[in-house]
Formats: structure tokens, sequence, C-alpha cells
């Protein structure tokens, strides 16, 4: 008899929405040769998150998604500069940059920790499992289910509407920055936007999944659509599949081997990279046709 | 020997552009003729692609300043087209032919308005003009040098502009295609449109090109090809190196055979 798994159904749907909107942005993150700047982001974005909640005094505050989006755009200003001006390679300049401000942070919690009811556990590693008993109460009282399934639903309304109004412009500074610049497109604007679209994204997300796994989900599924296709539009749709995918498999792993979901999500996503990694190298591509197995691997 | 133009096309005064604070152009001064086919000299390290970049306002000059069309860059924007080298971008790039060439009509399409049919039709007709039609759908990442360096051509024409910059368009291209991309070239000067290349062969050079630059961090001419192609002026752009170079040029000359693109 199969039974409908409420708790289930709300963790899942939540996980795949917030891997979706991770999924859109991280594409063009690894277009961009950027991923680890997601990474960077994911950490930095933390003095903000607590400088938000001290302000705002609460975890739900506007002012802690302003804080860490300012904090996002600060580090994506530091990394450039340290880059192009220090001369600091981009490894170098991103490990300097989020250490930092993740460090900052850490110290800000500690000078702030009888105001600010958070600790660095909870901005890394998130926990998704007591999602469905976080509601949402309005003020008359009435239940709109859990917050966080809204938060993530709001997120990737604007997370998809950034990506689609814009496509054509991101798809251009991503493969040739210098020529968008001479037809007066505005790439610098354009790298913001999409810096600030991130830190939202991983400040959205946090409490439910927390930052490793948003880090997990901006890289991982990607780099795995880009091993089985070349055209754009499909890397979208199958790193969406991905994302989907990890969300579905990843909790029913950890609900059977009684573990962390997030935890488990990410070593699903780790396993489906490196199977794929095997079976798109040189040599097993000649006797499976990359187009069967793109199918295959979505369905 | 530096000869200025009434009514120019494009205007450089007194340009100097520096990296790290050491000079990688010392004042350029000159100005261009309109619908000409007009090659930039000179050896390694010489600023050619800086000059370029300086023009398109790509890098920030430490003087002086650049005029097109007597106008300032923003105001003629789409006017212009840019052809970069063909390494400062990654191949590996999911997009088909089609869709690089399709980018050409980004600029008068401005923000969120997505190509449609028009830019469609423009972008193989760009294709066929540099032969490669047959590859619209293929993978940017299957293309050789010289097809990709076709592609980068097609993307430029696309965007329907009157002053084309190009960057080494001729860098790991075959004698065939040379010949076929300066024929399109020299049809396109014919049409009114001005040509501004950056190229390495003087011998190709001195066939095809109308007007020549001569630069080695200073500018050493620019002027009509029969004006400043002298020994001197070539020997004050390559310095020690022309010996070699005129050596290597003279067995072309006698033998009509390129041992370095056979």
């Amino acid at each position: 008899m199969i039974t409908f798994d409420q708790n289930a159904f709300l963790i899942i749907s939540t996980a795949s929405l917030i891997a979706i909107s991770c999924g859109l942005l991280g594409v063009f993150m690894m277009l961009r040769k950027m991923s680890m700047t997601g990474d960077a982001i994911s950490h930095a974005v933390l003095p903000g998150i607590v400088i938000g909640y001290f302000i705002s005094g609460s975890q739900r505050g506007v002012e802690v998604i302003v804080g860490a989006g300012l904090l996002g755009i600060l580090a994506t200003l530091i990394i450039d500069f340290l880059r192009k001006k220090a001369k600091v390679q981009l490894d170098a300049s991103i490990g300097i940059t989020f250490t930092l401000l993740f460090a900052i942070g850490i110290i800000l919690i500690n000078l702030l920790a009888y105001k600010v009811d958070l600790d660095q556990e909870c901005v890394l590693y998130g926990e998704i499992a007591y999602l469905p008993i976080d509601l949402w109460i309005t003020d008359s009282g009435f239940s709109m289910g859990p917050r966080i399934i809204w938060l993530a639903l709001l997120n990737l309304l604007l997370v998809g509407s950034f990506i689609f109004l814009l496509f054509k412009e991101l798809k251009l500074t991503s493969f040739d920055e210098g020529f968008g610049m001479v037809m007066g497109i505005p790439a610098g604007a354009i790298n913001l936007a999409l810096m600030s679209m991130v830190s939202y994204t991983t400040v959205s997300s946090f409490d439910a999944v927390g930052a490793i796994l948003v880090v997990a989900l901006l890289v991982v599924p990607p780099a795995t659509a880009f091993l089985w296709t070349k055209d754009i539009k499909s890397l979208i749709k199958l790193t969406i599949g991905i994302g989907i995918g990890i969300s579905v498999l990843g909790y029913y792993l950890a609900f059977w081997a009684d573990s962390s979901i997030a935890g488990m999500m990410v070593t699903v996503g780790g396993a489906v990279f490196l199977i794929s990694a095997v079976l798109t190298s040189k040599k097993f591509k000649f006797r499976l046709g990359t187009q069967s197995n793109q199918e295959a691997f979505n369905s | 020997m530096i000869k200025q133009i009434e009514n120019p096309l494009l205007e450089i005064h007194d340009l100097t552009v520096s990296y790290d604070q050491s000079p990688v152009l010392w004042n350029i001064d000159f100005s261009l003729p309109e619908g000409k086919l007009i090659g930039i000299l000179g050896p390694n390290g010489a600023g050619k692609s800086t000059l370029i970049k300086a023009i398109m306002g790509l890098v920030e000059p430490t003087g002086g300043y650049v005029k097109i069309f007597n106008k300032d860059l923003d105001q003629v924007r789409n006017r212009i087209s840019y052809v970069p080298q063909r390494e400062s971008v990654d191949w590996n790039f999911p997009a088909s032919v089609l869709d690089v060439v399709m980018m050409g009509t980004y600029g008068r399409l401005g923000l969120f308005k997505r190509p449609g049919k028009k830019e469609k039709d423009l972008a193989f007709n760009c294709l066929e003009k540099v032969g490669m039609t047959a590859f619209a759908k293929r993978q940017i990442s299957e293309l050789s040098g010289g097809q990709q360096q076709r592609v980068f051509i097609a993307r430029a024409l696309a965007q329907e502009a009157d002053l084309y910059l190009m960057d080494e368009p001729f860098a790991g291209v075959d004698m065939a295609t040379e010949t076929a991309i300066f024929q399109l070239l020299q049809e396109m000067t014919k049409e009114g449109k001005t040509v501004i290349v950056v190229h390495h062969d003087i011998h190709s050079a001195m066939t095809y090109f109308e007007w020549i630059i001569m630069l080695n961090l200073h500018l050493v001419a620019s002027g009509p090809k029969s004006d400043v192609v002298n020994e001197d002026l070539l020997r004050k752009t390559y310095g020690g190196k022309l010996n070699l170079l005129s050596k290597v040029t003279e067995i072309i000359r006698q033998q009509e055979f390129n041992p370095l693109k056979n």
C-alpha cells in the first residue's frame, strides 16, 4: 500500500526548489569559471547574516538578506580587486577573501552571542529535517505551511526571472566579456547582479540546507550536466533534472540509513558526478552514444 | 612618415597607454581615412593589440583621446565591430556556430530583447559570406583554428558596422582561407566600410593593405602603402630583426612559396 508521507514531500520539494535555483545560477558560474566564487560567497555572507540578525533581532528579517547580499557583493569586489589590481591569482584571492570574512563572522557571533541565537554550525550545515515544524503563521493565526518552502519558492521565482530576462546577456558575457563590453552591454553590472543573486540564494537557503549543500548544488549538478551535453539549453535542463534527482535520492537514502539528509544529498551528488565522469570518459565514448545516455539519465 | 587626414574616420590624439606604470604605447597620434583596408604592423610586443583595445575602450589610456566618426566611442558603439584574438575565449563553451554568430546582433537588440527570425537570417547570411553555412549547427569546440577565426569574422559581420577592428584574424589560418578572407575584406571596403587589421605577415600585408600603420611602442609610420613601405621605416619598426625578415621575404618572393604556411 502506498502512503503519502507529507514530511517527505515537503522536504524533497523544498530541496528540489533550492537545487533548481542553485543549478540555474551554477551553470553560469561554471561557464564563467567562477564556481569557487560561489563557494567563497556562501561563506563570506556570514558577517552580513550576523549583523542583519543583530539589527532585526530575528533570523527571518529582511535585514538578514540585505546584509548577506551586501557581504556577497563585497566579497566579489574584494576578489576582483585582489586579482586585477594586486595581481594575486584567482584561487588565492578567493581563499584569502572568504576565510577572512568568515572569520570576522565567527568573531561577531562570539561578540554578540548574548543577543544572537545563531552559531556557525547552523550556517554551515543547516537542518532540513526540522523544516516541516518551522511553520509560517499569519497574523490572524492561520498556518500557511512551512516557512522555508515559501522562501525557496520566492527565491526560485526571482532567480528564474533573472536568468530568463538576462539569458542573452549572461550567455554573451560568459563566453566573451570583451566583445560584450565593446557592444555596450554593461558586463560589470551583469556580473555583480549574478553575484548578488548567488548571495541572496545562499542566505535564503542556509537555514534549510546549510552553506555546504548550497555550494554542492551550485557546483555539482552543472559540472555533471556539462559532461553529458554541449548545448546551453539542454545543459540548464539537465542541471535541473540532476538537482531534483539528487534531492529525491538523497532524502530516501538518508531515511534508509537514518543519517543527515543534506549530507546524503551531497554524497549522492558526488557519486552521480563520478559515475558520469567514468561513463563519459573517452574509454567508453565509442561504446555508448552520449545522446541515448543523456535521455536514460534524465528519466 | 605620418600622413594626417582631413575629416578622418578615426582620429587618435597623443594616446599613451601603460600597464602597471610601464608604458606600452607612447604618444600615438594619427588619423585614418574612410573606406580603406588598413593594416597595423609591428613586431611582437609592439602594442598592436593594446592599440586596438584602447580604440575599443577595453583598456583605459593614461593620456590622449580617441575620436571615431568625430564622436566619442559611447555614441557610436553600434557602428563599430570587433574581432578579438581567437585565444581570448574558451572554445569549450556550450554553443553552436550559429549561436556565436547571433551574438553579433545582441548590441542592436538591446537589453532583455531576444533574437528572432530577422537576426537568424542575418546570421546565416554572414555565415555564407565566410563559407561556413554547412557548419551552422556544429559545436564550436569541434572547429579547427581557421574555422573558429571565420566564425568570429561572421559574428563581426552580423554587427552590421561601418568600422571593423580585427586583432590577428589570420593567426593559424591556412593560405586558402587567408586569401578568401582578404577578398571578403576588400569587398567590404568597396562598399565603403573601413577595416583595420592587426597583421603579422609582411608579405601578404604588402599585397592587400591600402594603408599601413607601423608600430613599435611609438608610431613609426601611418600612410598609404606606396608612401610608407621602404627599408628605412621597416628597419625602424622591426629593428635588428629586419635582416632576417627581409631575407625571408626575399626567399618567398623568389619561390612564391611560404614555408610557414604550407
